[in-house]
Parts: structure tokens; sequence; C-alpha cells
């Protein structure tokens, strides 16, 4: 069942992606394409790149060189729209607080320079997992992107949680899935990447990789499509303390 | 190996920590409760980060002594800062959840707090940094002098959304002086 080719191989390669795609069309046909342009952009191209590279795959005419090729220029477009992604979601959550808002996007910028830099040094250091130059630059490359993906879905996670901001549902939804996929892809991408694990691992990487995609293929399906419940209007009550004091004291501040 | 462990931790760390949030978020309406603000004596927490009051005691103290003196002045500094970072925290919380409320003045009191409130958050977070670095180099001064304003501004949200929200009932984020 765990191997190359067999029916689950083939469903967690091809179902993630065809629901993606769905999905970026149906967010499409809603209106999502003003609001969301790079995730849907990302939903639509990303799938098809994957289905391009599944049928590379099973073709027995397509060579391993053509095939690599292909795997690259999907892993290039995916690599672009993802980073679109994030810098979108940074917006949808920092814009609304104009005080916080530069400082933000500052602080991101800074830190994903930080962590290009640091994924380059880690990459020189990396052995390497094959001897054809084409295969063990992507996995290296897949590795970059994820050490950086994942630095900066985790700093802009802890900066909203320092600031208690709250999150729309739809970004919340986005960038849990991208999360929850980018650290799985990375841990297995640095023990490929690093370690030059035996085929059999290797393959079982490559179901795990394949499944958490779907998780997170469903974790957008359910924050994008599962509205969400509505909000209820403001019960907190302001506590009873003394208006006298408190008034004279910010009037005695104002006045100063 | 060694760095493919350390990615794996790194990675297993960052799932944890986004899961955690996931979770947390769940539980954000805990924290919109305006009994855990505390209030703070803003008179002290001035004269703490007066500069003319620093350098009177520069003046008048020999240096060890002023250092000493400067560094228990700028820890009781740092306690004041860090309530005020979390009275902000709580005024996030209260100012998100009001923002659902159905008048159009409360919400723009509600965005106003907000707003105010995460300022406060973004100087407490910077004066802590200040204020460590001047306990470790006195003579560097402790620049909190952004938190008392943003916390002066504070304060007005904070009574306009209160006024808005109850007229009767008052929120106070400043002790009686």
């Amino acid at each position: 069942m765990l191997q190359a080719h067999s029916f689950l191989w083939n469903y967690l390669w091809v179902a993630p992606n065809l629901l993606v795609f769905f999905l970026g069309i149906l967010l499409w046909k809603r209106g999502f394409n003003r609001i969301l342009p790079s995730f849907v952009a990302f939903a639509i191209l990303t799938a098809l790149g994957d289905l391009a590279a599944f049928a590379a795959d099973i073709i027995p005419s397509v060579s391993a060189q053509n095939f690599w090729l292909v795997f690259w220029a999907e892993l290039l477009l995916e690599t672009l729209l993802k980073f679109l992604v994030i810098g979108e979601i940074l917006s949808h959550v920092f814009d609304p607080y104009p005080s916080i808002a530069r400082l933000g996007k500052m602080l991101v910028s800074g830190f994903g320079a930080v962590l290009v830099l640091l994924a380059g040094v880690i990459a020189g250091f990396a052995r390497g997992d094959s001897v054809v130059h084409i295969v063990a630059t992507a996995h290296l490359l897949e590795q970059t992107v994820f050490i950086v993906e994942s630095g900066l879905i985790i700093f802009l996670f802890l900066f909203a949680a320092h600031f208690r901001l709250s999150w729309d549902r739809i970004s919340f939804g986005i960038l849990l899935g991208l999360g929850i996929s980018s650290c799985e892809h990375l841990a297995t991408w640095a023990m490929v990447a690093n370690s030059s694990p035996s085929e059999h691992v290797r393959r079982l990487f490559d179901f795990v990789n394949m499944a958490t995609y779907h998780v997170a293929v469903l974790v957008w399906f359910y924050y994008l499509l599962v509205p969400g419940k509505a909000p209820k209007k403001s019960t907190i009550r302001l506590p009873e303390t003394n208006l006298a004091v408190w008034n004279r004291e910010v009037e005695r501040l104002l006045h100063q | 190996m060694t760095l493919a462990i350390f990615l794996v931790v790194f990675a297993v760390i960052t799932l944890f920590v986004i899961l955690r949030v996931s979770v947390s978020r769940s539980l954000r309406l805990r924290s919109a409760n305006p009994q855990r603000i505390e209030p703070i004596d803003v008179e002290a927490f001035r004269n703490l980060v007066n500069p003319a009051e620093n350098e009177y005691l520069h003046r008048q103290l020999p240096s060890a002594e002023f250092r000493r003196v400067q560094r228990e002045r700028l820890r009781a500094a740092a306690a004041y800062v860090r309530v005020a970072g979390r009275n902000a925290t709580v005024l996030v919380a209260i100012g998100q959840a009001a923002l659902t409320a159905g008048d159009e003045k409360t919400a723009e009191a509600a965005r106003q707090l907000v707003d105010s409130a995460l300022l406060l958050r973004r100087n407490t977070t910077f004066a802590l940094l200040r204020i460590n670095l001047a306990i470790a180099w006195p003579a560097l001064g402790s620049s909190a002098a952004p938190v008392l304003s943003g916390y002066e501004r504070l304060n007005g949200s904070a009574m306009l959304l209160g006024r808005l929200q109850n007229p009767a009932v008052p929120v106070r984020i400043s002790s009686a002086s």
C-alpha cells in the first residue's frame, strides 16, 4: 500500500490538487478573487502545476530529466505564489490597525530577509541527497522555501498573539493550513536533504507530505466555505467602578 | 544530520506554537474582561520616568549610589510598564468585542480604543526593552515618556467607549490620586 504509484499514492497526489483547484474556481465564482487574488491564483495554478508533475511522473514517454524540469517549474511557481499569499494575509491582518501596521510590515520584511540569509547558509552546509544535480538542488530549494515560509508564518502568528489581534476567519484558515503544511514539509525535506534516507523512508516521507497537504486543503475548505458563527453583539459590561474618580483623574492629566 | 535535527526541532516547535495560537484564538473572549484591568498610579509612574528627577539624583548622589538608586527606580518603572501593557491587551480585547456593537458611535469609539491600546502595547514593548537596557547601563535613561502619553490617550478612549456603552458605568485604568 505504501508504495509509489499505489492507489493511495495516486489518490494523495491527485485528490488534494483537484480539491484545491475546485476551491479556487469556487472562490473565483463567488468573487473572492477581489479580496484574495493571490490565494485564488495559488489554488488554481499550483493545483494545475502539481497535476502536470503527476502527469509527467506517470506518462512513460516523459524522461526523468523532463520530469524534474516540470517539478522545478512547478516548485518555482508555487514558491512565488505562496509568498504572495503570505503578503496578502499580512495586509489583511495588519491594515485594520494603523498604529501597528507599519511596524508589523517593517518587522516582517526584516525578519524575512534574515530568514532568507539563514536558509541560504543552511543550504550551503547541507550535504545534498543525490548525485544528480537537478534532484539535489530541487530538494535543497524545497528546504530553503519551507524554512522561510514557516519562519514568516510563525512570526505572523506570534506578532498577532502579542498584540491580541483578532483574525478574520478566512485569513486565519489560510495561514493555519499553510502553517501546518510548511512545518511538516520543512521537517521531512530537512531529513531528505541532509541525512540521505533510504528509498523506503523517502517514500514514507512522500506519503506524509501528501497526506499533510490533503489536511491543509481540508482546513482551507472548512475556513473558506463553511460559514463561521455570526458574531454576537457585545455583551461585555464595563465594570462598576467610580466614574467621578476616573473622570477627575483623566481631566487632571489632560489639563497638566 | 545535526542540521536535519535542528530543522526538525524548529518545525515541531513552530507547529506547536501555531496549534496553540489556534486553540487560544477560540478562548479569546475570556481576556475581554474589564475586571482584569489593574489601575495604575500615573503620578508615581510619571515621577519615576521624569528626566528632571533623574538629572537631580545624578547631581546629588555619588556615581555608585546613583546607579543603584536608578536601577531600583527603573525596576519599579518596568513593573508599571508591564501592568500598562497588560491593561492595553485587555482593552484591545474589550474594544474588539465592542466592535460588534450595533450602533455606529460605539463601534467608532471601540475602533479608537483598539488603536490607542495597540499603540500603548507597542510602546510598552519598546519601553521595556529600553528600561532593561537602562538597568544594565543606567546612564542611558528609560525613555518611557511615550508610554505615559500613550496611556493618557488610552484613558480618553476607554472613557469615551465606557460612556457610549453604558453612560452610568465607567471604566478606570488609572488609580485615584
